[in-house]
């Protein structure tokens, strides 16, 4: 043993220290795999080793595929679920155990898109499918699936991988709904311009936007339009639009635009020569200056032609002008009243009851002849200044035709056709017939003077809607109107002469031919009926005149009663005079003597009162209207009415005859100046008239 | 003493054999990296080798369990089961003296 253990010993000790380890190996082996220090176990099998894991050792692949944030499937060949995560199952909202077993395709809308994905092998698929979810929702997801390769002999096995798309599908929803909003602000926007453009069209405004780097102009097509473009510009510059006003204005134009920059703003009236027609139109162009980093970058804003708005503006003025003058022409017509009151007066009494020789009488004759047409003349001046004693009343015009017509026809002459042509159905209007019946003999005479070599004098009634546009024009009411029109073919006027010719005392006659008072009279008459006049002419080929009378409903005026009052009253008692001019109240006392009536004089209404408390046995005060001081003939009149009723009062006046309140609805107005006969009558009318005179004699 | 010497010129060539992401692969790998950090710095290779990634790789070697390390050289080839936990016991199979010397060895 010993020599065999020493024989061996070298070589033996060697293997047996190998040995040993072995076996301490084996026997650590062994130790670790019983205290289940391993994992896995290699063994060697048929077709080579094989790693047997121990249970724990997959944990955590399953741990990992459990809660991956995808779906988990592996599938049999014929598509059965034979392993789901608990993901998937959340997928299709139902518990795992209700799905394995279950076929992948009761789970997927697209049933041949699944089974072409199946069929392709282990090269796999993915595509994008819907998902059926137990509460009957469809859940967009991706599907890919891979083949596993597995012992041979098995079946096929895939691996389903399923990604839910809901999130991707909201975010995709979200932007489109966001684009959605961000095309209606668009849109809306859109309207927002359109509504500005239409606004502006509306308006007849044009508006243009000025780049003012290159001097390039941004316009809607109403801007080229009111330059007189029908066809928008293909380019437009700032050169372009100064190029448009007249040659005069372009300095001021270019000026207006460079100071933009500095001014913020651009706004001027100036005239523009017309593209296409050449007319000579005003545009208001107004700016505004938009700032960028560099300073002023553009000027935009708006024009707008206002050449319709400046004629208005001048017939406005013009209105003005005749209204200003009408004031100053009444004033004049009521002191020049006065005058002639006194010159009249004074004629008058000196030649009662007196005789002169045939020399003194024919002085006499002419002087009183003067007075007489002096006051013609200020009657015109008078209705020119609307101060007229109008008789309105309620007629239908194609009625007063006839009368008008042989008027007309006496008027005219030879050589000159007068057509009457009546409008159908013409309204009734409310004016004074007989200074209707003026007005056309003065616009007559203008025709026939207008017509040297003969013509044609036309006049027509018609019915005419005057629209708010044309009543502000000629300063009067929108509403139904008679229209009352006189036509020649004479020589016509200019646009000038249109603007003048109701001026009272603008003539074109020599001197001597006319007054200059014709037009004015019908100016002043149309205006006082509430109407208004309009001319029409063309040079050379005659005018028109319309006269504009307002509509009325009511029923016709009964013809006016003739006066039939008994003149038997006796010319004599007490007159008591008030008048605050002293000459005038001389020239009247003098008239009233001379009438054969006793003169109380009263310089004003308080005066007068004082007298009539003093002795109140007068048998009626004559009283002017407007005194400078003091009552007014009117109040006086009221005052005497309130303490003795029954006393008459005659008042007189060189003016606003009209303007007098109808106090007692009858008292009559005696219109300076007067002859003795007139005021003999009107004495007489109004002691007659006076209230209860019949049963209270004075 | 004597085994010191050599070993102290040779290069380690060591292979861990583990199963997939387990926790006593993990500790494995992490307790023999210590080691080797503080007893071989600088002079050893080490392959981690998952079996199911790579089943070949047993067959020459002839591990029969995971997790098992193995001293390819220098040789004799050692073997060496379980999560490494044992320092005493790795680095013994290793031929490698513990740093903190034999006192610490003997309780």
């Amino acid at each position: 043993m010993t020599a065999a253990d020493d024989s061996g010993g070298a070589i033996g000790r060697e293997n047996l220290a190998a040995l040993e380890e072995r076996l301490r190996e084996a026997t650590e082996t062994l130790d670790a795999i019983r205290n289940g220090e391993v994992d896995a176990l290699v063994v060697d099998g048929p077709a080579g080793q094989v790693v047997y894991a121990l249970e724990n050792a997959d944990r955590p692949y399953r741990v990992l595929v459990e809660s991956m944030k995808e779906g988990a499937v592996t599938l049999s060949g014929d598509g059965m679920i034979l392993y789901c995560n608990e993901h998937f199952a959340e997928l299709v909202e139902r518990e795992a155990r209700q799905i394995v077993g279950a076929s992948l395709f009761d789970f997927v809308r697209q049933r041949p898109e699944l089974e072409r994905m199946l069929a392709s092998g282990d090269a796999g698929g993915s595509a994008e499918l819907l998902l059926l979810a137990a509460n009957g929702d469809d859940i967009p997801v991706n599907v890919s699936v891979v083949e596993l390769e597995i012992e041979d002999g098995a079946g096929r096995v895939f691996c389903g991988i399923i990604t839910d798309l809901s999130h991707n599908y909201a975010r995709a929803r979200e932007i489109a709904d966001a684009n959605a909003r961000l095309a209606d602000e668009i849109a809306e926007r859109a309207r927002a311009e359109e509504s500005l453009a239409i606004a502006l069209d509306a308006a007849d405004m044009g508006s243009w936007d000025l780049i003012l780097t290159t001097g390039e102009m941004r316009r809607s097509a109403s801007h080229d339009a009111i330059f007189g473009r029908k066809v928008p510009a293909e380019i437009w510059t700032l050169d372009t639009t100064i190029d448009h006003f007249t040659p005069e204005d372009r300095d001021a134009v270019r000026a207006a635009f460079d100071a933009a920059a500095v001014r913020g703003r651009v706004e001027f009236e100036r005239r523009i020569v017309r593209e296409g027609d050449g007319a000579l139109r005003w545009v208001f162009v107004k700016g505004r200056t938009f700032y960028g980093e560099r300073g002023a970058e553009r000027v935009a804003g708006v024009v707008a032609d206002v050449t319709e708005r400046r004629l208005i503006d001048e017939q406005l003025r013009q209105a003005q002008k005749m209204e200003a003058i009408g004031q100053l022409t009444g004033g004049i017509a009521h002191d020049f009243n006065n005058l002639l009151m006194i010159i009249g007066g004074s004629l008058e009494a000196m030649s009662r009851g007196a005789s002169f020789d045939d020399r003194t009488q024919k002085f006499l004759g002419a002087a009183k002849s003067g007075v007489a047409r002096g006051a013609k003349l200020n009657q015109q001046l008078l209705a020119f200044a609307r101060r007229q004693d109008m008789q309105v009343e309620v007629v239908s015009i194609n009625d007063l035709l006839p009368t008008f017509e042989t008027l007309l026809d006496r008027a005219m002459g030879e050589a000159v056709v007068v057509r009457v042509e009546p409008g159908v159905g013409v309204w009734r209007c409310k004016t004074d017939p007989n200074q209707l019946e003026t007005a056309i003999l003065n616009l007559a005479i203008n025709a026939r003077d207008a017509m040297g070599a003969g013509g044609t004098l036309t006049l027509t009634t018609t019915n005419v809607a005057v629209t708010e546009e044309t009543a502000t024009r000629w300063e009067t009411n929108p509403g139904d109107y008679v229209e009352v029109c006189l036509t020649d073919t004479g020589s016509g006027m200019d646009a000038e002469l249109i603007a003048r010719a109701f001026e009272p005392f603008f003539t074109t006659k020599e001197i001597g031919r006319g007054t200059g008072l014709g037009l004015s009279q019908v100016y002043g008459f149309a205006k006082q009926s509430g109407g208004f006049v309009a001319i029409e002419s063309i040079v050379g080929r005659g005018s028109s005149v319309s006269i504009y009378l307002p509509r009325s409903d009511a029923p016709l005026a009964a013809p006016r009663a003739t006066s039939a009052i008994p003149l038997a009253e006796p010319s004599n008692g007490v007159v008591l005079l008030v008048e605050d001019d002293a000459e005038v109240r001389a020239a009247s006392a003098a008239m009233l003597e001379a009438l054969g009536y006793t003169v109380r004089q009263a310089a004003n209404g308080l005066e007068a009162l004082a007298s009539l408390a003093a002795d109140s046995n007068v048998a009626l005060v004559f009283s002017d209207v407007i005194m400078a001081s003091g009552m007014s003939g009117i109040e006086l009149r009221r005052r005497i009415k309130a303490e003795y009723p029954r006393l008459p009062v005659l008042l007189t006046s060189g003016y606003t005859a009209h303007l007098i309140p109808d106090v007692d609805g009858a008292t009559p107005v005696l219109h300076k100046p007067y002859t003795l006969d007139a005021l003999g009558e009107a004495i007489k009318q109004a002691i007659c008239s006076r209230p209860e005179a019949a049963a209270t004699p004075v | 003493m004597t085994g010191s010497q050599p070993a102290e010129a040779e290069r380690y060539v060591l292979r861990l054999f583990v199963t997939g992401a387990t926790n006593r692969s993990q500790r494995a790998i992490e307790n023999l990296r210590k080691i080797c950090e503080e007893n071989l710095a600088g002079r050893y290779d080490l392959e981690v080798i998952d079996v199911y990634q790579n089943p070949d790789a047993i067959r020459e070697l002839q591990v029969v369990a995971t997790p098992t390390l193995v001293k390819v050289l220098p040789e004799p080839l050692r073997r060496i089961i379980g999560d490494l936990s044992d320092r005493e016991r790795v680095l013994a199979g290793l031929n490698l003296l513990p740093v903190g010397g034999g006192s610490e060895s003997a309780p």
